[in-house]
């Protein structure tokens, strides 16, 4: 996980073509092939807010602007806002006052009651700051902000739903216009040649077409700007007044210029997606349904299946035409044995069948989708399917490609508290070290003589390992089936040195 | 150095905190274990209810050429709040102030009072923080605090607990005694 944050140093190409760290790459068990985030289907699962962790259904989210009901960013700095409680005292009302004269005891009585207001605990900004009066309940209570353009918008995106509506309602109508409905009895109406608008028209009633949209009168620009206040020239900018451009921005509605105009804005949800496989259509990242639940229901991710090369140590200086050599580790993060078998990269006619090969697979799974499944159609997204390239890495160096393969040993989580027994077997020459699932081998490789120095130097190699595949996909086998996977794998071993060094 | 620390009645002092130097500490003060003020260049007078958190350095680094007589003290106000991690070196410091964990103050700011260096600021150039200044976020983006900050609550609770889990320094310094003997 080394390479999580950091650029990069052994990336593996996605199937299509794709240059990817391991940590960005997700293997669908179905296809046998590696994915990256744009071979797959990503989806929406449940909106959640991240500060008080409710789950939100996607037509409240939808109402709700995608934003929760109850927690608040701070306008300030866009930390989450925390209310904070005080007691105030308060004098008892009276009801009467010409009564209470009689009794002052009654008078005199005050309560304590809990107020809250909210409060930032990154920048200390508070809603007293901007004069919001404190509520007597903790959440739910606070005064919306009315803005100037809202009604204005509210009519334009009514007027544009309406629209939409007519345009669909006008679609529908000539569309069964074109093609009438084959009935399974005859109607009166198809024999006369009546239909049920003429017959509304001959009872006198009215039409029964969707109401017009409402007019609305369309915005004008004008090149008359207001002119700058005179203060702009002779007062002295306050930076500490002013809103950077990042407030104006977390408060779209408005955008106020001044720090005393800030409001408090709640918070934007957040989503759990799952992915799918474009190929295959099935599930590749599903997560857990709860919101305050981290774990994954499905998680085909390519660290879990696919052996990870490590890059420990390359032999500096690195001089172009000079050969070299390298200390790679593969880890098998597999329950089954491996062989792995280090090969030459395929040349660019096989790259350009590899490429069909993707484009067949689409197109086959089109095919299936598109005629019977028109339900499934209209609900999923449909999907826009990536398409394949070259890779676009070049190796600089002349890799020794041993071409015999070697055996990386299962993952056994007890296996790191076993005591150490080597098992002496046939290892091939360039395997150097091995521990349970891990093995280094050294390869050595030429970097090419024309690189300048200061070039990146890229090692690469075709990794064929056999895969246990413990999903049956057909009933009638029911033993777990291998195959022998490939995977192109680049090395970022370093940079030629420089000749004055 | 000489280490002069003159610990006032009532000021609590962990035994494992690092005082060295002519450092005065004022009644109410509470001062938590490791944490370092070193009066290097000039003493520090701690004024009232400060509040010195785990790891939090102070350094009196008035420069020589301020240096006039006693001029070079490091003068901290009352009610002020080093929390944890922070590293204070500040020419003056006012009251009501709040240097929170792992913020930085070099020798050329001046704080004056009702200011709030927020978590990992730093402040390097010269300059005098105004009143009620609030420095926050990454980029030290400044602001200006309506609200008075208390820690009122903090001092109360602290004074309880502290002496029950921890060594304390005696006070060496009463202000009665002082009298008498002049």
């Amino acid at each position: 996980m080394a390479s999580f944050m950091l650029p990069p140093v052994v990336s593996y190409a996605c199937s299509c073509g794709l240059i990817n760290p391991i940590t960005k790459l997700y293997f669908c068990r179905h296809c046998l092939q590696l994915r990256c985030g744009f071979c797959v289907c990503h989806e929406v699962d449940s909106h959640f807010c991240s500060s008080c962790l409710e789950n939100i259904p996607s037509s409240e989210a939808k109402l709700k602007k995608n934003r929760c009901n109850n927690c608040f960013n701070c306008p300030s700095c866009q930390h989450t806002l925390s209310a904070r409680a005080t007691t105030v005292v308060v004098p008892k009302k009276v009801d009467d006052p010409e009564k209470g004269d009689g009794d002052d005891k009654e008078k005199d009585k005050v309560i304590t009651r809990k107020m809250y207001y909210l409060s930032c605990l990154a920048c200390r900004w508070t809603t007293r700051d901007v004069g919001i009066p404190d509520q007597t309940v903790a959440s739910g209570a606070w005064p919306e902000c009315e803005y100037a353009n809202q009604t204005r918008l509210n009519a334009i995106m009514e007027y544009y739903q309406s629209v939409v509506l007519q345009e669909k309602q006008e679609k529908q109508d000539l569309w069964k216009r074109k093609t009438p409905k084959k009935h399974k009895y005859f109607s009166l109406t198809d024999r006369t040649g009546l239909t049920v608008s003429m017959i509304r028209r001959q009872m006198g009633w009215a039409d029964k077409a969707p109401p017009k949209p409402k007019a609305i009168t369309p915005s004008e620009a004008s090149e008359e700007v207001d002119e700058l206040p005179e203060s702009i020239f002779t007062e002295p900018v306050n930076l500490k007044n002013i809103t950077t451009i990042k407030q104006r921005h977390s408060q779209p509605a408005d955008q106020p210029e001044t720090v005393d105009n800030l409001f408090p804005q709640r918070k934007s949800l957040w989503i759990k997606r799952s992915l799918r496989c474009r190929q295959c259509e099935h599930n590749i990242i599903k997560p857990e349904y709860h919101p305050t639940s981290i774990k994954y229901r499905i998680q085909l991710f390519a660290s879990y299946h696919v052996p990870e090369v490590r890059l420990v140590k390359c032999e500096q200086p690195l001089k172009a035409g000079v050969a070299n050599f390298v200390i790679l580790n593969f880890a098998n993060p597999t329950m089954h044995d491996m062989v792995v078998k280090i090969i030459e990269l395929p040349s660019e006619d096989e790259e350009a069948l590899l490429i069909e090969e993707f484009r067949r697979g689409f197109e086959k799974q089109t095919s299936l989708t598109s005629t019977p499944s028109l339900t499934s159609a209209l609900s999923r997204q449909t999907s826009l399917n990536e398409e394949p390239r070259f890779v676009d890495k070049r190796t600089t160096a002349k890799l020794e490609y041993p071409n015999v393969p070697f055996t990386v040993n299962h993952r056994d989580d007890s296996a790191e508290f076993d005591e150490d027994t080597q098992i002496q077997q046939e290892e091939p020459p360039f395997v150097i070290w091995r521990k349970s699932n891990k093995v280094s081998v050294k390869l050595g490789f030429t970097p090419d003589p024309d690189l300048a120095s200061n070039d990146e130097v890229v090692v690469g190699f075709s990794m064929q390992y056999n895969y246990v595949n413990t999903v049956i996909n057909t009933a009638d086998r029911s033993e777990p089936q291998k195959h022998t996977l490939h995977a192109r794998v680049y090395v970022k071993v370093g940079n030629i040195t420089s000749e004055s060094a | 150095m000489d280490n002069s620390v003159k610990i006032m009645p009532k000021a609590i002092v962990c035994e494992e905190s690092v005082l060295r130097g002519d450092i005065t500490i004022s009644p109410g003060c509470i001062i938590h274990t490791s944490a370092t003020i070193i009066a290097e260049c000039g003493p520090i007078i701690l004024g009232e209810n400060c509040i010195v958190e785990e790891y939090a350095t102070i350094i009196n680094k008035n420069a020589s050429e301020e240096a006039e007589a006693g001029g070079n003290a490091l003068i901290i106000g009352t009610n002020n709040v080093f929390e944890v991690g922070c590293h204070v070196q500040a020419k003056k410091i006012g009251e009501n102030n709040i240097f929170e964990c792992k913020s930085y103050v070099s020798p050329a700011v001046s704080v004056s009072s009702g200011c709030v260096i927020g978590a990992g600021c730093r402040l390097l150039a010269a300059q005098t923080l105004p009143e009620h200044t609030v420095i926050y976020s990454k980029n030290c983006l400044q602001r200006d605090a309506m609200e008075k900050q208390s820690q009122a609550l903090q001092i109360e609770s602290l004074r309880k607990i502290l002496p029950n889990y921890h060594h304390l320094k005696k006070a060496t310094f009463d202000a009665k005694k002082i009298r008498g003997q002049v």
